[in-house]
């Protein structure tokens, strides 16, 4: 912990030792020393007693949770964030004036569950390109294989597959096959760099994606691609022993719902359980994720993108870390397509092996920041929430149709409300995605990331604690 | 054709599947029949006929790709707007031939008007390509190649969602060939029996036009003082600076025919029965015409030019195997040229005629 060169607490100093008591401590470990003591007095005392804690053998459980809970304030002010929003927009929804607004802004549940599993793929694309700075144009083929791997075998035609219906063990079979796929692609694409590796990842994702479309074992039609019917799939836990069955059905039609959870008056939709147990599964992946970026393994992809030459000299093998690096990313990516098969019950070549999903998660990444990890899901969130927005179904078009008179509508701005606004997110998200390339190139979160100084979950509380201070 | 064929199965991440008892017939995974057909090769009208669809196919690949292989080869930037620009180099030639011909056009005036509609199309997109230069590439020369890549990709979104609208405003659906475009095509360019092999006149048109664009590119590139200008700014920009070239304006120059020749493709294939005008023609060609270039290799007009040849050859044996059911594989052709790309980059990672060091960075 101590030689994590995140370390970058003025006030840590020689109270590096606390933090090694606490073995749940997490990426962001060096900052857990201003978390040591969450005493709110501050100033001397607190210099004081944060020694005491310091020389006390071991802590006890609850300073653990703490610390751990001082240290990752914002990442856990973003998961209640996102735990609370399905219910959240029931609420806000059904507000009397302003509740068609706000039903406009804010993108629905359904939605929500998408930004989480393309998240999950943008964020496994930034884990390789961002991170090792080698751009994985092919990443869709990994995303695309978790997904047609989950159909498949749920509909009985991989082999020692049949009859498994657990979601996430398939996924896991998924995963692990695309991980093999990628060390073959792998093996032969890191002896080229830059936009070589590109283009040579981009050509193996491309002989995938047309064998897909033309392979009729998929389905009857694999242009269209396959679909579950009625094959049962469920997420969650295995049942094992005396274990509850702790497992739910995820999907728009077949999904479960709970009504009026455990008497509270809150219902729980279907699109409400597809989102937290999907939730659960990439907030898994992402911490993992993070974990390994934060390793001394994560330090040298980072080395490999700042100059590889130099990784190497310094006795790296950097040809095995891509390797590691790229395999892991794949893995992830065949985790989010088989939670995507999963909850759209179907799967097509065009939203799963296409060129252009992988250049969704391309763009996800630049605008919620390149190498942030975290800033390809607010990038996709982005995305998806304008795409709603102007959505044709439950947009900005049929809502100005409605709201506006018949004699404003029958004039040139009627005209232009369907010209301009109806579907066409694809224009406005080109037009900021080239602003960000020009003027903002570091996305969100690497803007906010370079403002504050480091990472926003170690750099924000330090803020507040600073202008809290200040205050008294 | 096996290996091929076992390759594509692991490929696809289905490794295991070619190997079990289950799926011992590759029949279950790609069909395979008649491979007896594969004698037929050596008569001489398939050959001929073989002949004919590769230099077609030769004439479209060279001309999408030569705008690609200019920018890429000497400025270094990857192009991803290409065959948006080409899409919309087909919808330009295609209104301008509808104002231009009418039923009553004779063929050689149709022709005629053919080329003035691709002369007019080259030189609205060549400036329209030199201001997204100045406008939107010029400011991030000195950034990583990533940067270039996505500001293009971003051009990709603008120009297809902007095509629709436009579309949208003359009630021609975007997803679809355009046919009154097509329609314009005379009639000596519709099917005829050369040699008792049945064509299409367009093919060869085609193969016609891609030869003179290699000829012009050819002539630009090393016959004019811009050209000489050009290649010694991709070489060593700061040396071209110090003796007094305007580096900056070459730049401006080929990225706008770039875009000129990539619009100029657009036109052709807009009669072409096998592509046509729509919006999706966009990405069909963007991905072949970096196929062909990345075969060839960075900085190589000579290798685009082969490329192509390869490419085109290998694509036309593989639809005759298609159409002869030698393979039922209906994503044959498409394979192979990927398969092309895959190979090359691994026995050649600069390509054909790159530069050796080139590949490395």
């Amino acid at each position: 912990m101590a030689i994590s060169p995140d370390s970058s607490d003025p006030a840590d100093g020689a109270d590096g030792s606390g933090a090694d008591g606490s073995p749940t401590t997490g990426a962001d470990g060096p900052t857990s020393a201003a978390g040591g003591s969450p005493s709110p007095d501050g100033g001397e005392t607190g210099e004081a007693s944060r020694a005491a804690t310091a020389e006390a053998e071991g802590r006890t459980a609850l300073d653990t949770v703490r610390s751990i809970v001082s240290d990752h304030a914002v990442h856990i002010g973003v998961i209640v964030l996102f735990a609370i929003y399905p219910l959240a927009y029931t609420q806000l929804i059904a507000l009397p004036v302003i509740g068609q607004e706000l039903e406009l802004l804010f993108p629905r549940t359904r939605t929500m569950v998408a930004v989480l599993y393309v998240g999950l793929f943008a964020m496994s694309f930034d884990f390789i390109s961002g991170y090792t700075g080698y751009l994985s144009f092919g990443h869709s083929m990994f995303y695309g294989i978790g997904a047609y791997l989950v159909v498949l075998s749920v509909n009985g035609k991989v082999p020692f597959l049949g009859g498994i219906e657990s979601l996430l063990l398939l996924a896991l079979v998924g995963g692990l096959l695309a991980m093999g796929a990628a060390l073959l692609v792998g093996a032969v694409s890191f002896r080229l760099s830059g936009v070589y590796f590109a283009m040579v990842t981009l050509g193996f994702a491309e002989v995938a994606h047309v064998f897909i479309r033309n392979w009729d074992y998929v389905s009857s039609n694999p242009r269209d691609g396959a679909s579950l019917g009625n094959n049962a799939v469920s997420i969650g836990l295995p049942e094992w022993g005396p274990l509850p069955n702790w497992n739910v059905t995820i999907g728009q039609i077949v999904g479960s719902e709970f009504p009026n959870v455990l008497g509270t008056g809150f219902d729980l939709s279907k699109a409400d359980v597809s989102f937290y147990a999907v939730g659960i599964v990439v907030l898994l992946s992402y911490f993992a994720m993070q974990r390994i970026i934060h390793s001394p393994y994560g330090k040298v992809m980072i080395a490999i993108r700042e100059n590889e030459e130099r990784a190497r000299a310094v006795g790296y093998n950097t040809f095995y870390y891509k390797m590691g690096a790229f395999a892991m990313s794949a893995f992830f990516a065949a985790i989010a397509g088989g939670l995507l098969a999963g909850y759209k019950r179907s799967v097509a070549p065009e939203n799963t092996f296409d060129l252009f999903v992988t250049a969704d998660a391309l763009l996800a990444a630049i605008i919620g920041g390149f190498g942030t990890l975290a800033g390809a899901l607010y990038g996709v969130l982005f995305q998806d929430t304008l795409e709603d927005f102007l959505s044709t179904e439950e947009g900005l078009a049929p809502y100005l149709r409605e709201n506006l008179s018949e004699s404003t509508m029958d004039t040139v701005v009627g005209d232009g409300i369907d010209l301009l606004l109806n579907g066409r997110a694809g224009l406005y998200i080109g037009i900021v995605f080239i602003l960000f390339v020009l003027y903002v190139p570091e996305g969100i979160l690497g803007t906010l990331r370079s403002r504050l100084g480091g990472t926003v979950a170690e750099k924000l509380p330090e803020r507040f604690e600073r202008y809290r201070g200040g205050n008294q | 054709m096996t290996g091929i064929v076992a390759a594509v199965a692991a490929l696809a991440g289905l490794p295991a599947l070619a190997g079990l008892p289950a799926f011992a017939g590759l029949d279950a995974i790609v069909p395979l029949a008649n491979l007896g057909q594969l004698a037929d090769l050596v008569d001489p009208t398939t050959l001929f006929g073989i002949f004919l669809n590769a230099i077609s196919k030769f004439g479209v690949y060279v001309t999408i790709a030569a705008g690609l292989s200019l920018i890429f080869g000497l400025m270094g930037v990857l192009n991803f707007a290409h065959g948006s620009l080409t899409m919309i180099g087909a919808y330009l030639g295609g209104a301008l031939m509808l104002t231009f011909v009418s039923e009553a056009t004779g063929d050689v005036v149709a022709i005629a008007f053919f080329f003035l509609a691709l002369a007019l199309v080259f030189a609205i997109v060549t400036a329209a390509g030199a201001v997204i230069e100045i406008g939107l590439i010029r400011p991030i020369y000195d950034r990583p190649p990533l940067f270039q890549i996505l500001l293009t990709f971003g051009l990709v979104l603008v120009l297809e969602e902007g095509m629709r609208i436009v579309l949208d405003v003359y009630d021609v659906q975007p997803n679809v060939d355009w046919t009154e475009a097509a329609g314009t095509r005379p009639d000596v360019l519709g099917f005829h029996e050369i040699l008792g092999v049945t064509t299409r006149g367009i093919y060869q048109f085609e193969a016609v036009v891609g030869i003179l664009v290699v000829a012009a590119t050819w002539w630009f590139l090393t016959r004019t003082s811009y050209g000489l200008h050009i290649r010694a700014g991709s070489e060593d920009a700061e040396m071209a600076q110090a003796l007094g070239i305007d580096v900056r304006r070459s730049f401006t120059v080929v990225f706008g025919v770039g875009a000129g020749l990539a619009a100029l493709a657009g036109v052709m294939l807009m009669w072409d029965p096998r592509y046509g005008a729509s919006v999706g023609l966009g990405v069909e060609t963007l991905l072949i015409a970096f196929v062909v270039v990345i075969v060839g290799g960075l900085g190589s007009f000579k290798g685009t030019v082969v490329a192509a040849a390869i490419v085109a050859v290998v694509d036309a044996l593989a639809s005759w195997m298609l159409v002869n059911d030698v393979v039922t594989f209906s994503g044959l052709p498409e394979l192979v040229i990927f398969l092309v790309l895959v190979g090359v980059l691994v026995v050649r990672p600069q390509g054909l005629f790159g530069v050796e060091e080139v590949g490395g960075h």
